[in-house]
């Protein structure tokens, strides 16, 4: 029974996928809709199946493995199309398949009259298609697979306004960084194939325990170049503030709920392999470290209300690598699954104001919009709050075991603590001075003339109604776990990522990390009523600051003089050097040659019958002559 | 065996053969181009009759036959189309129609 729950939880949103693609325009587009949220929600009951039936098992029982077929077999190497259910893929399976029929449903209001809504939904049941092969993949090629077709429909859906040169380029841009990301993962399964001959979890991690220093650092930085692609860290973010230009409910569910998280669930899932190259988990502890510091500095100055809580995913998933390169998997593993409550619920609030707005993304004309949605601002504010991790929203319980476990490691765990504490400033910071310029006060003129009123109401139902779901999620989603004194989160994930002793932190620890982490992110809204509430500027004005974080710190300019210009320099040297002397020029001239030959030929075509004998009379004497001199 | 040896059988069929060559490449009215065609066949058919007697059994007889038939067939072509060339009232000259000169 388990094994079926995750079929079904695997294959139905496929399904959703291929009826509304072979259906085409014979059903409705509210036809296509429904049946890609139903797909989902079938998805859901298989993993609340799968969990149950887990639940029923003693701990040390609870994986199971399901091989449908051997999907490659090379020599002695074997891969077999199987998925694994654990506590952890039942974890992510609950939380991808759960959340994202949220995001779906609240889809069919917020797509609602797009000229491409069919093909937009058969994208959305296909990306958690892949997010749950990826998450329930039971070997690591599956797992690669997964994550190759999460970042094809990304691509997809972030593009899915084609017609926007914009949405185009951000797409390409998602698609490139992600390319490269499994590029480093395929190599790192290069060198464990080498070694072990398998991909299998089980196989790969013993395989891990045999290998060189050397070749177990490459193995697990390979898999860290995975994860930082597809988790938008530090050096390889760019892509996920310019992703925001796809659907809102796009930007949550792949910036919140599921895709960005997948780095987390990788390290998470090969965490043998980063136990045995300590040095790359402390790697991707400081990249976390380093990019939650910088996408919380960003997220001050940016404009666009969707790009703020984009930065702020980057700088919430830099706090779960934070945990998870540490060894303390469970909290990093928690802190996502409140993450994806709460920002999934910032992202569709703000859906909702920019639904309401006509297409309005720019936070300078949304000023007082909370007047007039004033449901929308609660649970605006109550993701606000759990995202800032005050007591008692979930982001308190999940973020301040994270900044604990830093705590409890060594010298450089105080360096991690310390960013991680700033950090909590930070989100307090850039998190209100959002909801300060959007929601409250008197309506600005802007407002009052685009305010879109749904039937007096603040949207359809399809969308309010997820949103409440989330914001009650948003609450009481961190109750199930408040470390050290209640920990079944911890619990439920040691059978497969047990947190290593140096990231388990003490309760004295604990409470002096979670003390101050809530007295900082208090700060942090302190700072931003007293700049913000007066409503008098919408950015700091620190002139030289400002102009470098309104530039997010040179990145793309970087990357630019880096990559761009030197590949588009060689690009145009070969066709001015090759191209165009050599490859264009041939075409004509070819013709030209075979032209003159032709000419030349031509003579021999006399018509006259004369000449045709004479050449056969003499061809034939010229081989009688040949044939008797060389007998 | 009666009679002269092969040689002298395979000596007249060359001097026909190559009779015919002459005519077929020195004359310009195509009748007279047909009538030389039909010497080289058959000095050719000489020659098979002739290697037929010498090795004792009657293929070669059997291929000349076959080739008299082919003859034949080809006249039939070849004077239709004549005939054809002098109802158009075309000159009879096979240097004039050259047409598919390049």
């Amino acid at each position: 029974m388990i094994p079926a729950g995750a079929w079904i939880c695997l294959l139905a949103p496929l399904a959703g996928t291929l009826a509304i693609t072979l259906c085409g325009t014979r059903i409705s587009r509210v036809t296509a809709a429904w049946i890609s949220t139903a797909s989902v929600a079938v998805a859901f009951v298989g993993a609340i199946v799968a969990f149950a039936g887990l639940l029923g098992e003693t701990p040390h029982k609870r994986s199971h493995l399901s091989t449908a077929w051997t999907w490659l077999e090379a020599g002695t190497f074997k891969a077999g199309l199987s998925v694994l259910v654990d506590p952890l893929s039942v974890f992510m399976m609950l939380i991808v398949s759960g959340v994202g029929m949220l995001i779906v449903l609240y889809s069919v209001g917020y797509m609602d009259g797009d000229d491409e809504e069919r093909r937009y939904f058969a994208y959305m049941s296909f990306f958690v298609f892949s997010m749950l092969l990826l998450v329930q993949g039971g070997n690591l090629l599956i797992l690669l697979a997964g994550w190759g077709l999460v970042g094809l429909s990304s691509y997809l859906l972030i593009g899915f306004w084609h017609e926007r040169p914009v949405a185009v380029a951000a797409a390409k841009k998602a698609f490139i960084m992600n390319a490269l990301g499994d590029a480093t993962m395929a190599l790192a399964f290069f060198v464990l194939i080498l070694h072990g001959r398998s991909l299998d979890f089980g196989i790969a991690f013993a395989t891990s325990s045999h290998l060189s220093s050397t070749a177990v650092n490459l193995v697990a930085l390979g898999l860290l170049g995975g994860a930082v692609a597809k988790s938008a860290q530090i050096p390889l973010h760019t892509w996920l503030p310019d992703a925001m230009e796809g659907p809102t409910p796009v930007s949550a569910l792949i910036h919140a709920a599921t895709m960005v998280t997948a780095g987390v669930y990788l390290i998470a899932r090969t965490h043998p392999i980063f136990e045995q190259a300590r040095t790359i988990g402390l790697v991707a502890a400081g990249t976390g470290a380093l990019t939650l510091l910088v996408a919380g500095l960003v997220a001050l100055v940016q404009t666009d209300i969707k790009r703020v809580i984009a930065y702020s995913t980057m700088s919430q998933i830099g706090y779960m690598f934070l945990g998870a390169g540490l060894g303390a998997y469970a909290n990093g593993e928690f802190h996502l699954m409140t993450h994806a409550f709460f920002k999934a619920l910032l992202f569709m609030a703000a859906g909702l104001v920019i639904h309401a707005l006509a297409g309005e993304q720019d936070i300078r004309n949304m000023q007082g919009i909370g007047r007039l949605m004033p449901r929308t601002r609660w649970a605006f504010l109550i993701g606000s709050l759990a995202l800032v991790g005050l007591p008692p929203f979930a982001g308190f319980f999940s973020k301040d075991s994270i900044i604990a476990a830093a705590m409890g490691a060594q010298w450089y765990g105080w360096i991690f603590w310390v960013c991680a504490l700033v950090g909590t400033f930070l989100t307090g910071l850039y998190t209100f001075r959002l909801y300060f310029i959007v929601f409250p006060g008197e309506p600005s003129p802007f407002v009052r003339e685009h305010y879109d009123a749904h039937h007096g109401k603040e949207g359809p139902w399809t969308m309010t109604v997820p949103v409440g779901i989330l914001a009650v999620l948003a609450v009481i989603g961190g109750w199930i776990q408040f470390a050290p004194l209640w920990t079944p989160v911890t619990m439920w994930l040691a059978p497969v990522a047990r947190t290593l002793d140096i990231a388990e932190p003490t309760s004295w620890e604990e409470g002096i990390s979670s003390a101050l982490a809530v007295a900082l992110g208090l700060a942090g809204v302190a700072v931003a009523w007293m700049l913000y509430a007066k409503r008098e500027r919408a950015v700091p004005v620190v002139p030289t600051l400002q102009r470098a974080l309104e530039h997010k710190f040179y990145f793309d300019e970087l990357y630019d003089a880096l990559f761009y210009r030197p590949s588009a320099a060689i690009a145009e040297w070969s066709r001015r050097g090759f191209e165009e002397p050599v490859v264009l020029a041939a075409g004509p001239e070819l013709g030209d040659e075979t032209q003159l030959v032709g000419r030349g030929v031509r003579r021999l075509q006399t018509g006259l019958i004369r000449t045709y004998v004479l050449a056969l009379a003499g061809g034939l004497a010229v081989l009688a002559v040949v044939f008797l001199s060389v007998r | 065996m009666l009679g002269p040896s092969v040689a002298w059988y395979l000596g007249v069929a060359a001097f026909l053969f190559g009779t015919g060559a002459l005519g077929v490449l020195l004359r310009r009215n195509p009748l007279i181009v047909l009538l030389s065609l039909e010497i080289m066949l058959n000095g050719s058919n000489l020659a098979l009759i002739a290697f037929s007697r010498h090795h004792g059994n009657g293929d070669g007889q059997i291929f000349a036959l076959a080739v008299m038939a082919v003859a034949a067939s080809e006249v039939v072509v070849g004077l239709g189309l004549i005939v054809a060339l002098n109802r158009k009232r075309l000159a009879l000259d096979v240097d004039k129609l050259s047409t598919l000169r390049g």
